[in-house]
C-alpha cells in the first residue's frame, strides 16, 4: 500500500480509534476514583490506634501491592459473572468487561494511595497541607501511568484503542497496515502523557514557588 | 343320595380340570418369565440373511451425501462397503439423519449406524458407541482468504457470526471472551462473512471443510485448529444380542486405524489432514518389544486404557497420580490436572520456568539499561545525551504493550516478509519491558545527578556515584522494579508460553477455571513476594554501603 493510501486509511479510521481512546481514559477515570477512595481508607485503618483494623489495613495494602494487574485482570474476567441482580427486584443488570479491568487497575490505585498517604496522614496543620499537595502532584503523575496501563485491557476483550487497532487490521485484509496503526495508536498515548506530565511540571514548580517564603519562615 | 355323590363327582372333576389348567397357566407364566429370553444374536442373523444394513446421512458432504442418481455415496459409504466385505455379506444403507440415526437403531430398521456420530455420555446410554472412535471433528472458524487470524486468542473482544441453536456458542464465548453476531441460518452467517461484517464464522470444522470443497466459497480458509473436539463413533443397538457385532466392528476399526484406511478416505474425499487420524494411526500401529500391538484386547474383551477415549475413562479404570486426580475431580470437582495429566504437568512446569525467566531477565535488563542510559547522558557528548533523553522519554510515555505489538507485529511482518527475519518473541518482550523502565529510572537517576551537579561543581558520574545514586534513590529503584516484575505476564499476549498463557491454555481444554485462576494468583503473589524480599534486602545492603 501506498503512502497516501495509508494515510487516508488512518484518516477514515480516526475517529473509531479516538473513541478507542476516549474508553481508555474512561476505565482509568473510574480506576482510579475507586481506588483513591479505598486506598483513603485503608490509609486511615492503618493510622488508627485500634490494632485488629490496623492490622487488617496493613495486610490488605500488602496484598494490594503483591497483586499483578495484568493477572488479576484475567482472574476477574473469568471469575466475575456477566450479569449481577440487584437486590430490591431490580432486575439483572450486565456487568461489563471494561468494568471488571477498571476494577483490577482500582486494586493497583488502592494499594499506591494507601502507601502514600499514611505520612501525610501522621502531619498537621501547613505541614499536612504541603505534603497533601506532593501527594497530589504523585497522584498525578500515578493517573498517567494508570492510563498506560489500561491498554492492557485489549488482551481481555475490552474494546479500546489497542484492541480497535486489532480490529482496524483485520478489517483492512493486509498486514502492511499494522506498523502504520499501531505507530499512530502509540502518537495517541505519548501526546497525552506528554502534555500531562508537562501540566503536572509548570504546577508543582507554581506551588514549589508558593511554598518557598513559608519553608525558610518556618 | 346318588345325586349328591353325582354331584360331588362332578364338582370333583370340574376342581381336576381347574387344578390341572391352573397349574398349566402357571407353569406357562413360569416358562414365560423364568426361562431365559433367547434373542437372536445380530452378526449371526446378518450373516444368516447375507445382508448388512446400515444407515448413513444425506445431507453431510462429504461424510454421507446423494449421487445425482439420488444413490448413495461419502466418505461413510466407503466405510460401510468395507465392513460389509469383512463380513462377507451384501450392503444396504439407509438414509438417516439427525434426529433418527438413534432410533432406527432400536427399531431395528437397521443393524449399523456410521452417520457423523459425536460420541458423549447421554449417547452411550441410548446406543452402544464402538471404540475406538473412527473420525473427530471440533469447533474452528471459516474466515476469508486475507484474514490474519491465527490464534484463538487473537479472537479476543472481536465480532465472529454464529449460527443460532449450535450446542458450543455459549462455551466459546465463555472461554475465549469473543462476542457472537446470530444468524437464522449457516447461509447467512457464511454471507456475513464474505460482506466482512464479522471475522469469521464459527461452526464444526467438517461442515467448513465441505462448504470449502464448493465453487463459492473456494479459497476461504479453516483458520483456527478445532476446539472441543469430539470424537465420532460407529453404533449398534444397546444390549447383549449386539455384543459380537461390536466387537466385530471395533476390531474392524482398529484395523482401519492402523492400515491407513481412514488417512486415504480422508484425502480421497478432499478433507484437510487432520491431526486425531494421525495420532490414532500412530497409537494403534505401535508395538510393544515383544511385537505384539499395544493396543490389543485385554481378557474383559476391552481395550486398553491407554488405548480408549479419555472422557470415558473413569478413576476406577486407572492407577498412580492419575487414579488420585481423576477420584479427587469426582469427589470434589476440584480438576488439577497441571498435576496428574503428564502433558499439561510438563508444560505447566515449563511456564514456570518461563516465568522466571522473564522476570529474572527484565529485573537486569532495566537495571542495566538505566545505568547505560545515565552513563550516556552524564558522560556522552552532548549530541548522544539529547537524543538519548528524547528517545527514553518516548519510550516511557507509551504503553510497553503497545510497543511489544508494533514490534512484533508491525516491524516484524515486515522484516518477515521483506528479508525472512522472524523475531523471538521472549526477547521482544525483555527488550521493551527493560528499556520502559529503565528510561523511567535513567530519567530519575539524571535529575538526582544534576541536583548533586549543583551541590558540587566537580561531579562526575563514575562507578562509585552511581552505586551511591542507586542507593540514595532506592526506594523509586524498588518500586520501578516490582512494576516490571508485576508487567511481565504481558508476553503472554505475544504468545510466549508462559504461565498465564498455559493456564488459560488449560482453561480451554477442560474448563475449570476456578482451580486456574486461583492457582495462578496464589503463584503470582507469592512470585511478586520474593521479588518485593530481594529488593528490601538490596535496599538494607545499599543502606549499609551508604553508612
Amino acid at each position: 500500500m501506498s503512502g497516501p493510501d495509508i494515510f487516508e486509511q488512518l484518516l477514515t479510521w480516526s475517529l473509531y480509534l479516538l473513541g478507542g481512546f476516549a474508553w481508555n481514559i474512561t476505565i482509568s477515570l473510574v480506576a482510579v476514583a475507586i481506588g483513591t477512595v479505598a486506598g483513603y481508607m485503608l490509609a486511615r485503618g492503618r493510622a488508627t490506634k485500634h490494632m485488629l483494623s490496623q492490622r487488617m489495613a496493613i495486610l490488605a495494602t500488602a496484598l494490594m501491592r503483591n497483586v499483578p494487574t495484568f493477572v488479576f485482570q484475567f482472574y476477574l474476567i473469568f471469575m466475575l459473572p456477566d450479569t449481577v441482580t440487584m437486590p430490591l427486584g431490580l432486575g439483572a443488570v450486565p456487568f461489563p468487561s471494561w468494568l471488571k479491568a477498571s476494577l483490577a487497575l482500582a486494586l493497583a490505585v488502592a494499594g499506591f494511595v494507601s502507601d502514600n498517604l499514611v505520612p501525610v496522614l501522621s502531619l498537621d496543620g501547613t505541614e499536612r497541607r504541603h505534603a497533601t499537595m506532593r501527594f497530589a502532584l504523585h497522584w498525578g503523575n500515578y493517573l498517567v501511568i494508570i492510563v498506560m496501563a489500561s491498554s492492557t485491557a485489549s488482551v481481555i476483550g475490552v474494546s479500546e484503542l489497542v484492541s480497535r487497532c486489532n480490529t482496524v487490521i483485520n478489517a483492512s485484509g493486509t498486514t502492511d497496515m499494522m506498523l502504520w496503526v499501531y505507530l499512530y495508536a502509540m502518537t495517541f498515548f505519548f501526546t497525552f502523557c506528554f502534555v500531562s506530565t508537562g501540566l503536572i511540571r509548570v504546577v508543582s514548580r507554581h506551588i514549589g514557588r508558593r511554598d518557598v517564603p513559608d519553608a525558610s519562615g518556618a | 343320595m346318588s345325586i349328591d355323590s353325582a354331584k360331588r363327582n362332578q364338582l370333583g372333576r370340574i376342581a381336576t380340570n381347574l387344578n390341572r389348567m391352573g397349574l398349566t397357566v402357571l407353569w406357562m407364566v413360569c416358562l414365560a418369565l423364568f426361562s431365559p429370553v433367547h434373542a437372536a444374536d445380530r452378526l449371526d442373523t446378518i450373516r444368516a440373511h447375507g445382508v448388512l444394513i446400515v444407515g448413513v446421512k444425506t445431507d453431510y458432504p462429504p461424510f454421507g451425501m446423494l449421487t445425482t442418481n439420488a444413490e448413495h455415496q461419502g466418505l461413510e459409504h466407503d466405510l460401510a462397503v468395507d465392513l460389509a466385505q469383512r463380513l462377507g455379506v451384501q450392503l444396504r444403507t439407509v438414509g438417516v439423519n439427525t434426529t433418527n440415526r438413534l432410533q432406527v437403531l432400536d427399531d431395528g430398521r437397521v443393524d449399523v449406524t456410521i452417520a457423523t456420530l459425536g460420541d458423549t455420555a447421554e449417547r452411550r446410554q441410548v446406543a452402544t458407541l464402538i471404540e475406538p472412535d473412527y473420525y473427530s471433528s471440533g469447533v474452528s472458524l471459516m474466515t476469508r482468504p486475507d484474514s490474519p487470524v491465527q490464534r484463538w486468542s487473537d479472537l479476543r473482544g472481536q465480532t465472529v457470526c454464529a449460527t443460532q441453536g449450535s450446542y458450543f456458542n455459549r462455551t466459546i464465548v465463555q472461554r475465549d471472551l469473543l462476542k457472537l453476531q446470530l444468524y437464522a441460518n449457516g447461509r447467512d452467517a457464511k454471507l456475513a462473512v464474505r460482506d466482512r461484517r464479522c471475522v469469521g464464522w464459527l461452526f464444526d470444522n467438517t461442515a467448513i471443510a465441505g462448504d470449502l470443497l464448493t465453487s463459492e466459497w473456494h479459497g476461504y480458509r479453516i483458520a483456527l485448529p478445532p476446539e472441543l473436539v469430539a470424537p465420532w463413533a460407529i453404533a449398534v443397538a444397546r444390549g447383549e444380542s449386539s455384543a459380537t457385532l461390536a466387537r466385530f466392528i471395533g476390531d474392524t476399526v482398529a484395523q482401519w486405524h492402523r492400515d491407513g484406511t481412514l488417512l486415504a478416505l480422508e484425502k480421497k474425499w478432499g478433507l484437510p489432514p487432520s491431526s486425531f487420524l494421525l495420532q490414532m494411526h500412530a497409537l494403534w500401529s505401535a508395538k510393544d518389544p515383544d511385537g505384539q500391538y499395544r493396543c490389543r484386547r485385554l481378557a474383559d474383551d476391552q481395550w486398553p486404557v491407554a488405548c480408549r477415549n479419555q472422557i470415558f475413562v473413569t478413576s476406577t479404570n486407572l492407577t498412580g497420580l492419575r487414579r488420585w486426580g481423576l477420584w479427587l475431580n469426582e469427589k470434589t470437582g476440584i480438576n488439577l490436572t497441571y498435576l496428574y495429566d503428564d502433558y499439561e504437568r510438563t508444560i505447566f512446569l515449563h511456564g514456570i520456568a518461563l516465568t522466571l525467566a522473564l522476570t529474572s531477565s527484565c529485573l537486569g535488563g532495566s537495571l542495566a539499561t538505566a545505568l547505560v542510559l545515565v552513563w550516556l547522558t552524564q558522560r556522552g557528548p552532548h549530541l548522544i545525551a539529547v537524543m538519548v533523553r528524547g528517545y527514553a522519554s518516548l519510550a516511557r510515555m507509551t504503553p510497553p504493550l503497545l510497543q511489544i505489538y508494533l514490534l512484533f507485529f508491525g516491524v516484524g511482518s515486515v522484516a518477515s516478509a521483506h528479508w525472512g527475519i522472524r523475531f523471538n518473541a521472549f526477547w521482544i518482550v525483555v527488550s521493551v519491558l527493560s528499556l520502559y523502565t529503565g528510561a523511567g529510572l535513567m530519567n530519575v537517576l539524571d535529575h538526582a545527578a544534576d541536583e548533586a551537579r549543583t551541590v558540587d561543581a566537580c561531579y562526575v558520574v563514575n562507578v562509585h556515584a552511581l552505586a551511591r545514586l542507586l542507593a540514595e534513590s532506592s526506594t523509586v529503584v524498588s518500586a520501578s522494579l516490582v512494576n516490571v516484575a508485576k508487567a511481565t505476564m504481558m508476553a503472554s499476549a505475544v504468545a510466549v508460553p508462559e504461565l498465564l498463557s498455559v493456564s488459560t491454555y488449560i482453561v480451554a481444554e477442560h474448563g475449570n477455571v476456578g482451580t486456574m485462576m486461583n492457582t495462578l494468583m496464589v503463584f503470582f503473589v507469592f512470585l511478586i513476594f520474593c521479588v518485593l524480599s530481594l529488593l528490601q534486602w538490596a535496599q538494607r545492603r545499599g543502606a549499609h554501603v551508604r553508612t
